[in-house]
């Protein structure tokens, strides 16, 4: 189960590997003189084997991390608890939490929010791997059909918006309309309205991050071995019955990370409907990361954008564990 | 966030593009302030520099510089691209990277100066002799509660009706005369969306332009927003009710507005040149997004007065110059003498004036549009007559609008947290534009106690 293997391989876990022991990469496995290093092994013979020139040059990737990503995270949490400008803070203790969570545009954005996640994975999951299995079946013209899935997500993400604004113009002259016209369907409000605002923009975000899931699951899929596929055709079995018990069940790994990829990036929505309709119309695509932009820097209250995304890191955390927690039997053997 | 963002770009743009004008006759050196001595070396940042890919202006920009630089020798001036932004404004404050010279607007000045993110000058432009020449009723706009001052206002501009004339004449109206009341433009704009299928009228509504753009109709209706505290009265008033009330039978008796309900500053200006909307209320900057970005021809934009109903008064807002609470008395004083000699001697002085709308015209940036005094005595009349052989604007187009800065009561934006106020808002606006049931009376009681919340925070 090479693919599952692979895929099961937590990334941070690789990337201590390299951080730490960058050396243990170039090393041929083949070779016997270096037999792995046993897990607790005393610091002195680390740095006898060259742990401690390892750490020399981890050290510039620690502090950029340190300064440019634990500390703001380490501040922002701190700022939770403050009011602050910047230049001058003073300690508030919990009225940051309490007053972002009283606030009554919360429930709206969480929904709205929510809204998003549950279309992105009704439309945004199963997409890109229609996609795959339909772009691994070809026996020709792969490449081009890859360079096609993956355009979009070349094209920057303020460029495409703007490009599908106008698409979603919401004239009978505009793109989409027009094309409805052309079935005799009526024309749709899409962004201007409050029905239609929150499934555009799943669609447009879709459209933008398929390419980049496809690559992932077409390469995962050339690692499916052959001979699944050879015993499941002497079976008998046709296309769908192969995608359906070979294909799907070796992605599986792969799979639940991508679903909790998708999750933890979804509930995190804010460039779609920033740029889109700024949260409009009427609230309808507010949602919680648009509050803490708001909060931030419509408000200039800086302890109350700390506090909501405080909050919204927990709640993902929270909701990671769950889910490695309950996905944790039907990812292993 | 377009009142947020693009108004701030403009912000920048209006100080670079006045910086690039003003003439270098200016007026003599201000008084020194006793402990300040005036001939020491003195190194200030301003902002206003346009960006390198805008050659001929960076180039005027830092010619203006060198020549101040000539007649002030103890000063040197570094020009910055960076300005006020709300996304950046703490931390370049924090981080010392703000110029000592910034631009905000009307709505923030106030806040700023309460949070002491500017420095206090009120005795360096005392003692420059700069605040007597200044209107008090702009002035008070950088003030804090205790009347010190921290900024200079250096712009303003009065809200109106800006329209296409093209589709006036095409709808059989007259486009010399536009409507004065919101009785008339309804009735306008059901003439133009019947006889001409474009929608009659519009209006901003995105993130916080939405609430500017309630608050000027409350204003016309004669309605307040705040009360001086800041305490909202827009709810209890029913006066936005009344105007919400009538964009709703706009848009669904009338059908006169249109299916784009998320129109921001750029969009509208886009839409009005492209002859997608009749009608909008905005400011004279709107000739700018529609005649020179959009390529409207010229003759075919309008200008006329904020419509009233009851209230004889329209939104004003503008820019003021703030200084950096990290600067020095002797930098105080030499940024006073540059934004007097660089902003606002064009305002007053004859060959200033005449030396910016040259230079302005030769970038075919619109010269003479009309524009509110922050001066204590408006000039704006004799600076008219100095400057009429650059002006490149249709002036006749803007008549009805300028006349009515003289008549109208000029209405400062809400005391307190404007730009949230707006924020909140513009939901409430596209509601009533969306959907048909909306409750508008409960939803501005709503956005009443959440923004009372929000005052007490």
């Amino acid at each position: 189960m090479t693919t599952r293997r692979r895929a099961r391989i937590p990334f941070q876990k690789r990337a201590t590997r390299m951080i730490t022991a960058p050396t243990v990469d170039v090393t041929p496995t083949t070779e016997p003189s270096r037999p792995p290093a046993p897990s607790r092994s005393r610091p002195r013979a680390r740095i006898r084997r060259g742990g401690g020139a390892a750490l020399v040059f981890a050290l510039p990737a620690i502090i950029v991390f340190a300064y440019f990503s634990w500390g703001p995270i380490i501040r922002g949490s701190v700022m939770a608890f403050q009011k602050t400008n910047f230049a001058v803070s003073e300690w508030v203790g919990w009225v940051n939490i309490t007053y972002v969570l009283s606030d009554p545009l919360l429930p709206t954005a969480i929904g709205n929010t929510f809204l998003f996640v549950v279309l992105g994975m009704l439309i945004g999951f199963p997409v890109p791997l229609f996609l795959a299995v339909f772009m691994a079946e070809l026996r020709r013209g792969r490449r081009w059909f890859n360079l096609l899935s993956y355009l979009p997500v070349v094209v920057p993400p303020v460029v495409a918006i703007m490009l599908w604004k106008t698409f979603y113009a919401p004239s009978a002259g505009g793109a989409f309309n027009t094309v409805l016209g052309w079935f005799g369907i009526p024309s749709i409000g899409w962004l201007d309205s409050t029905t239609w605002a929150m499934p555009a923009m799943v669609l447009e975000a879709t459209w933008a991050g398929a390419g980049a899931t496809v690559i992932i699951y077409i390469a995962a899929m050339t690692s499916v071995r052959v001979e699944l596929y050879e015993a499941a055709e002497l079976d008998g079995a046709g296309i769908l019955r192969k995608i359906c018990h070979v294909t799907l069940p070796q992605l599986r790994g792969l799979l639940l990370v991508m679903i909790l990829l998708q999750l933890i990036g979804t509930i995190q929505v804010f460039a779609e409907p920033f740029l889109f309709t700024g949260g409009g119309p009427g609230n309808s695509t507010m949602t919680v990361l648009l509050m803490v932009y708001n909060y931030a820097f419509v408000s200039q209250d800086f302890g109350a954008a700390a506090a909501l995304s405080v909050l919204l890191a927990l709640f993902l955390g929270l909701l990671s564990a769950v889910y490695v927690w309950v996905t944790k039997k039907w990812s292993t053997d | 966030m377009t009142k947020q963002f693009r108004p701030v770009v403009g912000l920048a743009a209006t100080a670079a593009s006045i910086a690039l004008l003003a003439g270098c006759s200016g007026g003599a050196a201000p008084a020194s302030p006793a402990s300040v001595d005036p001939d020491a070396p003195v190194t200030i940042t301003v902002t206003g520099k346009p960006s390198d890919d805008q050659k001929d202006q960076l180039k005027v920009f830092n010619d203006r510089i060198v020549a101040f630089e000539k007649k002030h020798p103890n000063i040197t001036v570094k020009g910055s691209d960076k300005n006020w932004d709300p996304q950046t404004f703490n931390a370049m404050l924090a981080g010392g990277t703000l110029p000592d010279l910034y631009a905000v607007y009307f709505t923030d000045s106030k806040a700023i100066a309460k949070n002491k993110q500017a420095a206090d000058i009120t005795d360096a432009l005392k003692k420059s002799g700069v605040s007597e020449t200044l209107n008090p009723s702009t002035l008070e706009l950088a003030q804090d509660d205790a009347g010190r001052v921290y900024g200079i206002p250096f712009s303003a501009y009065g809200l109106g009706l800006v329209y296409n004339r093209a589709l006036f004449t095409a709808a059989g109206l007259d486009p010399d005369k536009p409507p004065t009341t919101w009785e008339q433009v309804r009735e306008d704009a059901k003439i133009i969306t019947e006889k001409t299928g474009v929608p009659g009228f519009g209006t901003m509504t995105q993130t916080g332009t939405g609430g500017w753009m309630v608050t000027a109709a409350t204003y016309s209706f004669g309605g307040q927003m705040e009360a001086a505290d800041g305490k909202p009265v827009f709810a209890d008033e029913g006066k936005t009710a009344e105007f919400l009330k009538l964009l709703h039978d706009m848009r669904f008796e009338d059908k006169s507005i249109g299916d784009n309900v998320l129109y921001d500053q750029a969009g509208i200006g886009q839409a009005l040149a492209s002859k997608q909307v009749g009608m909008f209320i905005g400011s004279p900057s709107s000739y700018q997004d529609a005649v020179v970005t959009n390529k409207m021809n010229k003759d075919d934009f309008g200008m006329g007065p904020m419509p009233q109903s009851g209230g004889n008064g329209t939104l004003t807002g503008g820019g003021v110059f703030m200084m950096s609470p990290k600067t020095t008395a002797a930098q105080q004083q030499a940024i006073i003498t540059y934004v007097k000699e660089i902003y606002l001697s064009a305002k007053f002085d004859q060959a200033a004036a005449v030396d910016a709308a040259k230079s302005n015209a030769g970038q075919n940036l619109p010269v003479g549009l009309p524009e509110l005094s922050v001066l204590t005595t408006d000039q704006s009349d004799k600076v008219h007559g100095w400057i009429k052989d650059y002006i490149n604007v249709p002036e006749a187009n803007f008549a009805t609008y300028a006349d009515s800065l003289k008549s109208l009561q000029l209405m400062i934006e809400p005391p307190q947290k404007a730009q949230d106020l707006y924020a909140m808002l513009s939901p409430v606006l596209q509601s009533v534009l969306t959907d048909p049931g909306t409750d508008i009376d409960g939803k501005l009681a709503e956005v009443s106690t959440t923004f009372t919340s929000k005052l007490n925070r």
